[in-house]
């Protein structure tokens, strides 16, 4: 029998009205990757949150190192060496980073901190993660990616046998990602496990050695990665068979440019030249982290300061700002749904109503609005208790298809700016929002979408522009161009 | 295994059953004040025979009016995540300006009409600051607190201003119908105004978005500094107006009236379960809580307890509403 570092079994938690985990089984050996599947509300976060010790089980035994293990806090759940690294990494943004490091567990000499030897413990924390940025940085100064590490490297100072990652890919860029992988490696070669959640099948076959898949709370199977096809996981996952991606082999459109981009440049950021989107077309956005993929979209919604010369339907665009955006019949659908695309506080239907109010009836009693949001959010098939539920209950691919119900509730879209709208979402919401975004284009909108999934762009765009630090340095086909070549491209900027 | 089966069914019946029960946590939030108003009358006529007669009803509708009407414009500040501490200076040079105009022998009407518009112009500014330039509406109507109470001193030098008006003004903050004050009838109406505005109307709506995400209704093409302008312009304006009907109770501008009056406004709204942070409330639970702090007021006084005592049990009272509150709020979000 294999030693097991951690064992979980039979573990349920009820909450009310719900069955988060209905008999979960997780056991992760020492030294090992261990990806954690699963659509979203499958559960995944609820079981680390038991093991890191946020919440208790309502049944069920944990074993960690083959000793009984119930941590009542997090607090506790870190001393015994299990340490979490989550999405919205739970750093003190105005605190520098040694301070972070050691939060309340400071060197000390009686009251005082011993500022010299914590800086010198972070600096080595640090150095095992191979950053080099320096312990007296602030953390909200650090690009993502450092923030990602630091949060690693906290987890080391804790001494954590049990490291969970959260998504850490979401807001990384390829080539930090590849940094993080290498950190990863070196932690489980000095046998401390690692808990990998992603949504990212290409990350998980590369990293991972082997992988728990949850389904509605049960445990799906557990899989050696190195002996198991992607779509086996896959199907575990979503538990029956889907189409997974939109449809090829589309007629290309044709006629006039809808929206006709003759020059966007943001000095020092962007400067994108010639990029036409016909009406019905679905224009995607490649690039690397940081090349102005949101940049160009939030200058054309008139979010930033820019010089813009377009050209909508023909007429010159002009746009003071996202008001006078959406009067011209532009859409977008921001990078970041519960920050910029949500009120999470409010319902579904008036969140999906919002952007249609600008118009008359000045008069919106509660049950109107209802009604002019309900065939949007029929159609889109938002799942949720009902149009009075707050939206920060729904899932995040129901959050998405309100973003989505907002615009469609408004009408009039001509252009539908989309920024990685499938951040987070599970492979069948995936599905569904392209399928969604493909509808609408198929009526007329012509649609930028932009996303970091190379593999969704070639599905679902019927060109890609490909954007490397701040130009559009190539465009390709899809179904003429393999992904490893427009892959290329994104990485290096060079045309083949 | 009765205890999957069950749970199965209640799973799907669960998210229904969530939406509702949080529904009925805001009706215990709201009701709960409302009960709690009706509990206090209760004590408050069986310790003093007095209080329910007509007489001191009336006394007490029309000592909460005045701030319940600049309470309902803190709330739809409030609502949009904003506050606005200038109120009680603002009211008061509402107040002077009326007096100087009335002396002037400026009409009733638009004498009336300028004072308010000077809160609103005052209002305005402070949030198109605020909104325009970013900068926290704490900071600007601070800044307005000293400056506008510098101005009404600066109209008289400070003294009090004569407002020699006529009867028919002196009867807008002074008179009653039957045991009806006049004052709390404008404060019921803008009490109504207010609800409507709030939730019948598509700037109500605006207000609510831009209190729970300021930049998700930016993007969504929604006109969010007008609207943060426009709440602060009416609170301005309800801050003048009740300037205005102080003076003509009074017949006489008081520069230094409505010190501190920014708190008794904030203790309502919150008192009242509008969240400080935005996006949650509404102009009924502020309209109970002023009406629940000033029978708390009129007991003491009835009861002969003197004002220091008055503020400690106000305090104690805000304090448990809050704790309260939270907890209720805390159950419906685990639900």
């Amino acid at each position: 029998m294999t030693a097991e570092r951690l064992r979980m079994t039979g573990i349920v938690k009820r909450f009310p009205g719900t069955v988060a985990l209905d008999g979960v089984e997780l056991s992760v050996r020492p030294g090992e990757v261990h990806c954690l599947l699963g659509e979203n509300g499958a559960g995944k976060s609820t079981l680390m949150k038991i093991l890191a010790g946020s919440y208790r089980p309502d049944e069920g035994t944990i074993l960690l190192d083959g000793r009984p293990f119930s941590p009542a806090t997090p607090h506790a759940g870190l001393a015994a060496g299990i340490a979490v690294i989550y999405q919205e990494l739970d750093l003190l943004p105005d605190l520098t980073v040694a301070q972070n490091l050691l939060l309340g567990r400071a060197p000390r000499l009686g009251p005082f901190v011993r500022r010299g030897r914590r800086a010198r413990l972070a600096r080595e924390a640090l150095d095992r993660v191979g950053a080099t940025f320096p312990v007296t940085t602030r953390v909200r100064d650090l690009p993502i990616a450092a923030q990602q590490l630091t949060a690693i490297a906290k987890a080391l100072t804790a001494d954590a046998r049990v490291i969970v990652m959260d998504e850490p890919s979401a807001t990384l860029s390829e080539s930090e990602l590849r940094g993080v992988f290498a950190v990863i490696r070196s932690l489980t070669a000095e046998g401390r496990s690692v808990i990998f959640i992603s949504h990212r099948m290409e990350e998980v076959m590369e990293i991972g050695d082997r992988a728990t898949v949850l389904r509605d709370g049960r445990t799906a199977g557990v899989y050696d990665l190195a002996s198991t096809g992607r779509d086996e996981i896959v199907a575990a996952m979503i538990g029956e068979a889907r189409e997974l991606v939109g449809a090829t082999g589309r007629p290309v459109p044709e006629g006039e440019p809808l929206l006709s981009v003759e020059r966007v440049h943001v000095p020092g950021l962007i400067d994108v030249r010639g990029l036409d989107v016909r009406p019905g077309e679905v224009v995607g956005l490649a690039g690397l982290g940081g090349a102005g993929r949101t940049t160009l979209l939030r200058a054309l919604f008139g979010d930033l300061r820019a010089h813009v010369a377009a050209r909508l339907d023909g007429h010159p665009l002009k746009v003071a700002g996202p008001a006078s955006a959406v009067r011209a019949g532009l859409a977008l659908v921001p990078e970041s749904r519960k920050e910029q695309g949500l009120m999470l506080g409010l319902s579904v239907s008036r969140n999906a109503a919002i952007s249609a109010l600008g118009r008359p009836p000045w008069l919106l009693p509660g049950r109107l609005g209802r009604r002019v949001t309900e065939p949007a959010l029929a159609s889109l098939g938002v799942k949720a208790a009902g149009p009075g539920q707050p939206v920060g209950q729904l899932s995040g691919g129901n959050q998405q298809k309100v973003v989505l119900a907002k615009w469609i509730t408004r009408g009039g879209i001509r252009v539908l700016l989309l920024d990685e709208p499938t951040r987070g979402l599970d492979v069948g919401a995936k599905a569904d929002l392209y399928r969604q975004v493909r509808h609408l284009a198929d009526q007329g909108v012509a649609v930028l979408l932009a996303s970091s999934e190379l593999n969704e762009l070639t599905a679902n765009a019927d060109r890609i522009q490909v954007l490397y630090e701040g130009r559009n340095v190539a465009c390709f086909d899809p179904r003429v161009s393999p992904e490893s070549v427009i892959a290329h491209t994104v990485i290096t900027g060079a045309t083949p | 295994m009765t205890a999957s089966i069950g749970s199965t069914v209640t799973a799907t019946a669960g998210k229904e059953g969530g939406a509702r029960s949080r529904r009925g946590a805001d009706l215990i939030v709201k009701s709960n004040l409302l009960l709690v108003f009706l509990a206090l009358c209760v004590v408050a006529s069986l310790l003093a025979p007095q209080f329910l007669t007509g007489r001191n009803i009336a006394n007490l509708l029309q000592q909460s009016s005045l701030t319940g009407i600049v309470a309902i414009g803190m709330t739809m500040v409030v609502l949009t995540a904003g506050i606005d501490l200038s109120v009680g200076s603002v009211a008061a040079f509402g107040g002077m300006t009326i007096a100087l105009l009335m002396a002037a022998g400026v009409p009733v009407v638009p004498a009336i009409l300028v004072s308010v518009a000077a809160g609103a112009v005052f209002g305005a500014f402070m949030g198109g600051l605020s909104a325009y330039l970013s900068l926290p509406s704490f900071m600007t109507t601070l800044a307005g607190l000293t400056a506008v109470r510098g101005l009404t001193y600066l109209l008289t030098d400070g003294k009090p201003a004569e407002a020699s008006g006529s009867e028919a003004f002196q009867l807008l903050g002074g008179g009653f119908i039957g045991y009806v004050p006049i004052v709390g009838i404008i404060f019921v109406v803008i009490t109504v105004l207010a609800a409507v505005v709030l939730r019948g109307t598509t700037f109500g709506e605006y207000v609510y978005a831009v209190g729970s995400n300021k930049e998700a209704a930016r993007l969504s093409g929604l006109p969010v500094r007008g609207v943060i302008t426009t709440v602060f312009a009416v609170s301005g304006a309800l801050a003048a107006l009740a300037g205005v009907l102080l003076t003509s109770r009074l017949t006489v501008g008081q520069p230094t009236a409505f010190n501190g009056l920014e708190l008794d406004a904030i203790a309502a709204v919150v008192l009242g379960g509008t969240n400080l942070f935005g996006g949650r409330g509404g102009v009924f639970g502020t309209f109970v809580a002023v009406l629940l702090l000033s029978v708390l007021r009129n007991l003491c006084n009835l009861l002969g307890l003197g004002s220091f005592f008055q503020m400690v049990v106000t305090g104690l009272i805000l304090l448990v509403a809050l704790v309260l509150n939270m907890l209720i709020e805390r159950r419906g979000a685990r639900a």
